[in-house]
């Protein structure tokens, strides 16, 4: 199997792509035995990146989808805490940061004086990866900020 | 039988036992006879069989099943379990998630003197489970407790019985009835979550020290319960990360409504993670269980998702699954 898929990857650099990531996903095998892969890659022009997709179709690879994507990835995360207080914005543009990962939405409940506030953030990243890298980090920067982050049960 | 800890499941127990022999005679063939019932204060002990009826009236009246003509005050647990000649010891005794005990030794000495043990006491369970697990082996008896998860719900039942054949990749939870109910009024009611745990106190669904609940603690037992039984991990109830619900707020619980997600808390069992948090369920979603109900997903490696929902709490509900094992050790044992 591992052959096969160097194999099949052969197109990609030879067309002068540059491979990011490679996910095998053994578990969602089709019942005819054909293995999904996703694999993400930077191409310069739109022609090498056509001439990809047809060296892919010659060999039997079947593209189930084709995403030229940015920010593709959304999920959606709540903060409880003092929030405004603990600098809402220092805490955005550090997610920002992140290459790939963009805060594209944010719906604030402020609480009465002195109280906590609730925040609901739409992070969008352009893969999974970013995606829990994103989640990863605003888990640290609330941890010292003291906010309580409430994240999809679906990522976990 | 002797049924250790006659208090609200103890009870229970007995009420079904009661209604249902004559059904578990002609169904399963079972006929139970409890030789042995004790409390903190005393016990009630007839080798011919305790006529439940009684013992439950005097219990009621005197607070104790000591008072029971059959009764002796002072007589300990471990006389019973030791000096009994009850093949099933029910383990049901308040639980202790420091030390484990009472139950703990309750149930090494049962197991030690080759009764079966059948509890819902989690204490023993997030102290000692590999210990206890064991034991029942060395000793060559049957230990279950389907009764310490969900309840009324057969989440170890079903795992390790028709769901046997799968891989369980992650088991995700809305594991604690208490939390689930504080969570539901605030989402209806818009209200503030001190409000509501008065309000769930005075109903008696929340207990006068709701902190085991409401910190995420009892569900943090149970993922624990759940990673060592069905996982195969030596986890201990330190190595689950815990958040509780104390902090949600409802205008979080707004914020999530407007983007189509509930706050619960949800428990996950995975190989490498063992984690308690309130989190963003999506509206239709099978955690998105309201009320006190329960629910587990088991993420699963041929059957992909399966999720079961039912009570988790409450002496009728949680007796289904105390006379669930006892019939499964009956079966096991070819009787
Ligand atoms: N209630 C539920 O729906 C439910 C569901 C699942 C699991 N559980 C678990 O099941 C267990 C029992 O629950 P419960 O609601 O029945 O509790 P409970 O009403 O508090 O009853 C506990 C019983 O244990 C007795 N007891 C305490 N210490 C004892 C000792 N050292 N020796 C002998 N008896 C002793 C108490 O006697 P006294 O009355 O004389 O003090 C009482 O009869 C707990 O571990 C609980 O967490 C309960």
């Amino acid at each position: 199997m591992p052959g096969q898929l160097v194999k099949v990857l052969e197109p990609i650099s030879s067309f002068g792509g540059n491979i990011q990531s490679v996910v095998h996903r053994r578990e969602r095998k089709t019942p005819l035995g054909r293995v999904p892969v996703t694999i993400i890659f930077d191409v310069g022009e739109r022609v090498r990146l056509n001439r990809i997709l047809r060296a892919f179709r010659s060999m039997g690879v079947r593209i189930i989808r084709i995403g030229e994507r940015e920010g593709a990835v959304r999920s959606t995360v709540l903060l409880v805490g003092h929030i405004v207080h603990t600098d809402i914005r220092d805490t955005i543009d550090r997610l920002n940061e992140l290459g790939g990962v963009m805060v594209s939405d944010l719906s604030l409940a402020m609480g009465r004086v002195g109280q906590e506030s609730a925040a609901r953030m739409t992070i969008a990243a352009d893969d999974e990866r970013r995606t829990a890298l994103a989640l990863s980090k605003l888990e640290k920067i609330s941890a010292r900020k003291k906010l309580l982050v409430i994240k999809s049960v679906e990522g976990m | 039988m002797a049924i250790v800890g006659f208090g609200n499941l103890g009870r229970g127990l007995a009420r079904v036992l009661i209604e249902k022999s004559e059904f578990l005679r002609r169904t399963q063939g079972l006929i139970p006879r409890v030789v042995a019932v004790v409390d903190e204060h005393g016990a009630a002990v007839d080798e011919d069989g305790l006529d439940l009826r009684r013992l439950l009236r005097v219990a009621e009246r005197k607070g104790t099943v000591a008072a029971h003509p059959k009764g002796k005050r002072g007589k300990s647990a471990l006389e019973i379990i030791e000096g009994t000649e009850a093949d099933v010891v029910f383990e049901l005794t308040p639980t202790n998630i420091k030390t484990g005990e009472p139950g703990l030794t309750h149930i090494k000495k049962a197991m030690q003197a080759e009764k079966h043990v059948i509890t819902s006491n989690k204490g023993p369970l997030v102290v000692a489970f590999k210990e206890l697990d064991s034991l029942a082996r060395r000793c060559g008896v049957e230990f279950r407790y389907s009764a310490s998860v969900g309840g009324g719900v057969p989440v170890i039942g079903l795992a390790k019985g028709l769901l046997a054949g799968n891989e369980i990749r992650a088991i995700r939870g809305v594991l604690n009835g208490t939390t689930n109910y504080i969570l539901t009024r605030m989402s209806k009611e818009n209200a503030p979550f001190d409000v509501v745990l008065h309000e769930a106190q005075e109903l008696g669904i929340a207990e006068k020290d709701p902190t085991l609940d409401i910190e995420g603690i009892d569900t943090a037992c149970k993922i624990t319960i759940l990673a060592n039984s069905l996982l195969g991990v030596n986890a201990r109830l330190r190595d689950v990360r815990v958040a509780g619900i104390r902090n949600v707020r409802p205008e979080a619980i707004r914020l999530a409504r407007e983007a189509g997600y509930v706050i619960k808390l949800v428990g996950v069992a995975k190989r490498d993670l063992l984690e308690v948090g309130p989190k963003l369920v999506p509206l239709g979603h099978p955690l998105a269980v309201g009320g006190t109900l329960n629910a587990v997903t088991f993420e699963l490696d041929l059957a992909r998702e399966i999720t079961i929902t039912g009570f988790g709490a409450g002496p009728q509900e949680t007796s289904s699954s105390l006379l669930g094992d006892l019939i499964d050790i009956h079966r096991v044992l070819g009787g």
